[in-house]
């Protein structure tokens, strides 16, 4: 297991894919930290719920995140580099299993880099628009853990996802789907039952204040669910189907 | 061409290795995709040092086969073993077989060096290893580079390197001479039969026989997913290929004078001959003394093809 986490990690390093995530990852996120502190009315920039939501990882971030892992093992089907792995590793949850480890840690570096640079900048722009920041320091670390923990689990989720679909272009199809618009309508349509999907759950988990939201521990737990729920399908799709 | 149907049947004899195990040993293997049988019924076994060619036409089932072998694809039926066991089975597998599927599997923004080095790794390899590769395969100076700017010749290179990283004692091969130049197919010759030569086994396959005629002992001819033919190489030769090639305009009396003088002779074409068991000379001087025109005479390597052909087009 140790032999496949090295392998994971050269594969990690070795391309540019991972680099161009985490600019996009930052890009996005500061994007949205510019913008939430720079559109909205003295008022409304000095709530703590406009505070969280433009800290907190958000909907970009997320999808950045999961694509941390949807390409650690899409990319492999695509350019076939999935047959010598799986020549030299043919216990396959073994590669699945390394992938999800190095997805987790990439993702948490990920967001404790890119939440780091959100806070940075969006203290400075409550400082040039000269508003307070209204978070307690429970809370800036709740949503700055928090975020982190998203990107980490959302980076696992890729996999288990990444591993279902295989086709590179159709996971992130599907994840653009669903990220902007699947849950969206079910969160508008029916906020019980949203809750309890991913995303959602990974909002909670960023401490965003909303009422049809589940607890920060509660969403937790729903999201690793999640985690280990696709996990286990990719899992037994990757044992099961031939690779060709 | 019924001699060679009847050999075919269980031909190659499966010998044993010392420890009681087989190289390579493929049993009534099938797999079925949809509707189509692409792998039907399958039986051989490979020789311990020996390098056996796997010849088909495209869509034979040849690569269907080899990763069914490496554990890739699953068998509808049968069983393909490894040294004895389902190649799943064997423990750290890299480093007793090597094998080079497409030239195709590498990330283009990847440096060869890291391709070798993420699979070093996952073997339990250390990186030392990936640099004696590169140089066996004459990359180093390549190395830093990503793949998406080498040649073909050079992606050939790249994936025996891999293939080579845990020193295997059997390599498996899928038409590792495709988009070779002329110079890269001699060196994979030469790299292969040295290869045998320290004991070791190899199957290559390729839909082109002659492209393996000089390097393989023995040959297994697959078409439409069934064994057709599994002959030593010395015996296809002599019995369906070794012969005088002969294009004369009078091919058919030249074939009368042959079997008078007691030679095994087959009229390919109004104006060809082929002659068994003669030599050039014999059939030029015999031919003089006749008086009868030759306007080709050589030893035929291109009726090996022909059998090839025979035998492959056969049940299209």
């Amino acid at each position: 297991m140790v032999a496949q986490l090295r392998s994971e990690f050269v594969k990690l390093r070795s391309t540019r894919t991972n680099l161009g995530l985490l600019a996009g990852m930052i890009g996005l996120v500061l994007f949205i930290v510019l913008v939430m502190g720079f559109a909205v009315d003295q008022t409304e920039l000095a709530t703590r719920e406009h505070q969280t939501a433009m800290f907190s990882l958000g909907l970009a971030g997320g999808f950045i995140a999961a694509l941390i892992g949807v390409m650690s093992i899409c990319s492999e089907f695509r350019h076939g580099t999935i047959r010598p792995t799986f020549v030299f590793t043919p216990k396959r949850g073994r590669v699945l299993t390394a992938k999800v480890v190095t997805s987790l840690a990439l993702g948490t570096f990920f967001g404790l880099i890119t939440e780091a640079l959100a806070f940075g900048t969006g203290a400075a722009v409550l400082a040039i628009r000269g508003a307070e920041l209204g978070l307690s320091t429970e809370k800036v670390l709740l949503t700055a853990l928090g975020s982190t923990a998203v990107a980490a689990l959302m980076a696992a989720l890729g996999v288990g996802f990444g591993a279902l679909v295989r086709n590179q272009v159709l996971a992130v199809i599907g994840l653009i789907v669903w990220f902007m618009v699947v849950e969206n309508t079910i969160m508008s349509l029916a906020p019980d039952v949203g809750r309890f999907f991913p995303l959602a759950a990974g909002d909670a988990m960023t401490g965003i204040d909303a009422e049809e939201l589940l607890s920060a521990s509660a969403g937790a737990l729903v999201l690793i669910g999640y985690v280990a729920a696709f996990f286990a399908a990719g899992t037994l799709m990757t044992l099961r189907k031939d690779v060709r | 061409m019924s001699v060679i149907h009847a050999r075919a049947s269980g031909l190659v004899p499966s010998r044993v290795s010392a420890t009681g195990e087989q190289v390579i040993a493929v049993e009534h293997l099938s797999k079925r995709f949809g509707g189509v049988l692409a792998v039907d019924d399958l039986t051989f076994r490979l020789k311990r040092g020996t390098v056996t060619g796997f010849l088909g036409p495209n869509g034979a089932g040849k690569t269907t086969t080899l990763r069914m072998l490496l554990g890739l694809t699953r068998p509808t039926g049968g069983a393909a073993l490894v040294f004895g066991m389902p190649y799943q089975e064997i423990p750290n597998p890299a480093c007793r077989v090597g094998a080079v599927l497409e030239a195709t599997d590498f990330h283009p923004g990847r440096s060869g060096r890291d391709h070798l080095l993420m699979l070093a790794y996952a073997a339990d390899l250390p990186a030392r290893r990936v640099e004696e590769v590169l140089s066996l395969v004459e990359l180093q100076g390549s190395a830093r580079r990503r793949v998406g700017g080498y040649s073909l010749g050079m992606r050939q290179r790249l994936g025996l390197a891999t293939a080579l990283l845990g020193d295997p004692e059997l390599l498996i091969l899928d038409e590792p001479a495709n988009g070779l130049d002329p110079e890269g197919v001699h060196w994979l010759r030469e790299f292969v039969r040295g290869f045998a030569a320290e004991g070791k086994t190899v199957l290559v396959s390729s839909h082109v026989l002659a492209e393996v005629a000089q390097t393989v002992d023995d040959v297994l001819i697959i078409n439409r997913g069934k064994l057709v033919l599994a002959s030593d190489l010395h015996d296809l030769i002599a019995r369906a290929g070794g012969g005088v090639h002969v294009v004369a305009p009078e091919a058919a009396r030249l074939h009368e004078l042959m079997l008078e003088q007691g030679y095994d002779t087959r009229i390919l074409d109004t104006h060809e001959l082929l002659v068994r068991g003669v030599t050039t000379a014999e059939v030029g001087e015999l031919a003089g003394g006749a008086g009868v025109n030759l306007h080709e005479l050589s030893t035929s390597t291109s009726s090996l093809e022909d059998v090839f052909l025979e035998l492959t087009a056969k049940e299209a």
